[in-house]
């Protein structure tokens, strides 16, 4: 019952912009949740606009890139920590822990003037590499968890069997690691797309300009409108992938955020 | 062909040393068993000679050919593992034919193999099955079919039994020595059991501490086994001990005196300190059966276990004038009183031993074996020294 309400409560604003996004934009103020007609201008707006599909390129490239490459380092930085005994093993995750708690906008200042600097504001690798180093510490506590869990006789069967070290990572230890792996993945993802405070000071123009970023620099068509209908309309282009991305990997996720806990 | 040489191999960890200069050989072809406690090194040194555990000193070598430093997916050693260590993501036939991939072997020939060996263990119907869907004794066999499937040099086992209940490790272990002789490759065993040592082994190295006690075959170990430990830890129910003393070519013990042969009296001569008798349930024979030479004497029994075949009689047996001496860890000393000692006899079950019976036992000092109580070496026979290098 409470959870029932809590879904509802968090979904009431998801609805709302949805039937905005939906109204043609004489109705935008008739305070219905059902739009009277149904129009999907707001939304051809959207995608006539460069800046916007501009964006989204953006948003697609900087996240997915960001996601591989923070699950691939994290996966061997995990690895690494789970198997191998090496001075300094705790002060490496206390460190990412340590980077994962701290609160980016006091780095963005800085960063901004670095990246100027030297040439990555602006650019897609100014905005990949912060996602990475805020989301690795993330990836790596995740993935080595459930390296963890994975029996060692494994790595050590394959070992024998043939495997250098590399390919009984590849070929036992990374399928083995899969639910991690998504569950990493899918938060990284989330983390690089939602991001607003890195998108808005580190970019200009289209070149690197991130959807959540972009919306903030929307216009009405002339200077007495409010650009409500195509925010609406790319706040739920922005949200359909995340929802798609998470509704198809759900089991895995849910198989990945439990692992951990049971043993099974 | 691949014999294994072991030259003063150690294993040092940091604080602990888990293998000390272990030095034998491994014949080709031969089943050899490394038998101990927990704790004693064995899976140590196993895993020293498949190469997933450095070697701290000393030397391994395949066939003359120095192994120390050689990488372990190189060696052509197969290795099962306690947990069977299955790839939980193949199925059946994905797991047998991994090593097999690894190796680059055409298609056809992997194929080729994975029906020969899934055959021999009665695989074929699992191929396509994940290892969650298998019993332990299918999971076992998938686990010594990977192994088998690569024709390896050398095949390693540790404790690939301990998972499975009793009635299938009985089948299990007899499945092995077949197996093994078929196939007639030069395969190391681990175990803690020594009745799967005594059963499988061509071969035998007792361990205990990190310390290689004795190697031989399960006969050696039985009948002549180097010192107290192992003469305690080889055979079941364990060999009785009692405090002993030598005295004018006779060994005194609290149940009577036995006249040893004069080779031992010799031995014994100066020998100062404290000794132990060992003798095997086996041996002490009920005096209604045996009429000869020995020692005679009564007891009561105290628990008999019927076991069809067998009968364990168990014995308490006072040891007035020999309380002072203390008995080493190894003979098995009996927390509590150290007045009285329990002995077991194997008797004859057509001798109807009841419990509470007195029965006259009867030991010949030919089956007794003496030990020096402090250094636990067994003192009977001449030259053991020469077993060491083995």
């Amino acid at each position: 019952m409470g959870s029932v309400a809590v879904v509802i409560y968090a979904l009431i604003p998801v609805v709302w912009i949805v039937s905005l996004s939906l109204k043609p934009a004489t109705d935008l103020g008739d305070r219905r949740l059902i739009p009277r007609v149904l129009s999907l201008e707001h939304y051809h707006a959207v995608f006539r606009d460069p800046q916007f599909s501009a964006a989204l390129w953006n948003s697609a490239g900087i996240a997915g890139l960001s996601t591989v490459a923070a699950v691939l380092l994290g996966m061997l930085a995990a690895y690494a920590i789970a198997r191998l005994e090496f001075p300094g093993r705790r002060v490496i995750l206390a460190a990412a822990l340590s980077i994962a708690m701290f609160p980016p906008v006091s780095i963005i200042g800085p960063l901004f003037d670095v990246w100027r600097s030297i040439g990555l504001y602006d650019t897609w690798a100014g905005l990949i590499l912060p996602y990475m180093t805020f989301t690795l510490p993330l990836a790596i506590w995740t993935l080595s968890a459930f390296f963890r869990e994975i029996p060692w006789e494994l790595d050590k069967a394959a070992r024998v069997d043939g495997a250098t070290p590399l390919q009984a990572f590849v070929h036992v230890i990374a399928p083995l690691a899969a639910p991690g792996v998504f569950t990493a993945a899918i938060l990284v993802f989330i983390f690089a797309w939602n991001d607003f405070l890195f998108a808005i000071s580190l970019t200009s123009t289209n070149d690197a300009r991130t959807v959540p970023a972009a919306i903030a620099f929307f216009t009405g068509s002339s200077r007495f409108e409010q650009p409500t209908g195509s925010i609406a309309a790319a706040s739920v282009v922005v949200t359909v992938p995340i929802i798609v991305m998470v509704l198809a990997f759900q089991r895995r996720i849910v198989a990945g955020l439990t692992a951990g806990a049971v043993k099974g | 062909m691949a014999e294994i040489e072991l030259r003063g191999v150690s294993k040092r960890f940091p604080g602990t040393t888990a293998v000390n200069a272990a030095s034998f050989t491994i014949r080709d072809g031969e089943f050899f068993i490394l038998v101990g406690p927990s704790g004693c090194g064995k899976s140590t040194l196993l895993n020293m000679i498949v190469g997933l555990e450095s070697v701290s000193e000393g030397e391994i070598r395949l066939d003359g050919e120095l192994i120390n430093d050689v990488d372990p997916k190189d060696r052509n050693m197969a290795m099962v593992f306690q947990s069977y260590a299955i790839y939980p993501h193949m199925t059946v036939r994905e797991n047998l034919a991994f090593p097999l991939k690894l190796a680059k072997l055409p298609k056809a020939r992997i194929n080729e193999r994975i029906a020969r060996t899934a055959a021999m263990l009665e695989l074929e119907d699992l191929l396509d099955r994940k290892p969650g869907a298998l019993s332990g004794g299918q999971r076992q066999r998938v686990a010594m079919g990977r192994a088998m499937v690569r024709q390896p040099r050398v095949f390693l086992l540790d404790e690939p039994l301990s998972n499975l209940d009793a009635k299938l490790r009985v089948q299990m272990r007899t499945e092995i020595a077949r197996l093994q002789r078929r196939l007639a490759i030069t395969t190391v065993y681990v175990t803690h059991d020594q009745t799967e040592a005594m059963t499988l082994g061509h071969r035998i190295a007792v361990l205990r501490d990190g310390e290689v006690q004795q190697v031989g075959t399960p006969r050696d170990l039985y009948e002549r086994p180097r010192n107290l430990f192992v003469a305690g830890f080889i055979g079941s129910p364990a060999m009785n001990f009692l405090p002993a003393r030598y005295a004018g070519g006779c060994l005194e013990l609290p149940v009577g005196r036995l006249a040893l042969p004069p080779n031992v009296q010799e031995r014994l001569a100066d020998v100062a300190h404290p000794l132990l008798a060992g003798f095997r349930p086996d041996h002490l024979r009920s005096k209604a059966g045996v009429e000869g030479a020995g020692l005679g004497f009564d007891s009561r029994a105290e628990v008999v276990e019927w076991l069809g075949a067998d009968v364990f009689v168990y014995l308490d047996v006072d040891l007035d004038g020999f309380a002072g001496t203390n008995l080493p860890e190894e003979a098995g000393a009996a927390a509590g009183d150290e007045r009285r000692r329990s002995l077991v006899a194997r008797l004859d079950p057509a001798a109807h031993v009841n419990e509470g019976d007195v029965v006259r036992l009867c030991l010949e000092a030919r089956h007794v074996l003496v030990f020096d109580a402090r250094t636990g070496e067994n003192l009977t026979f001449a030259g053991h020294a020469a077993h060491r290098d083995q």
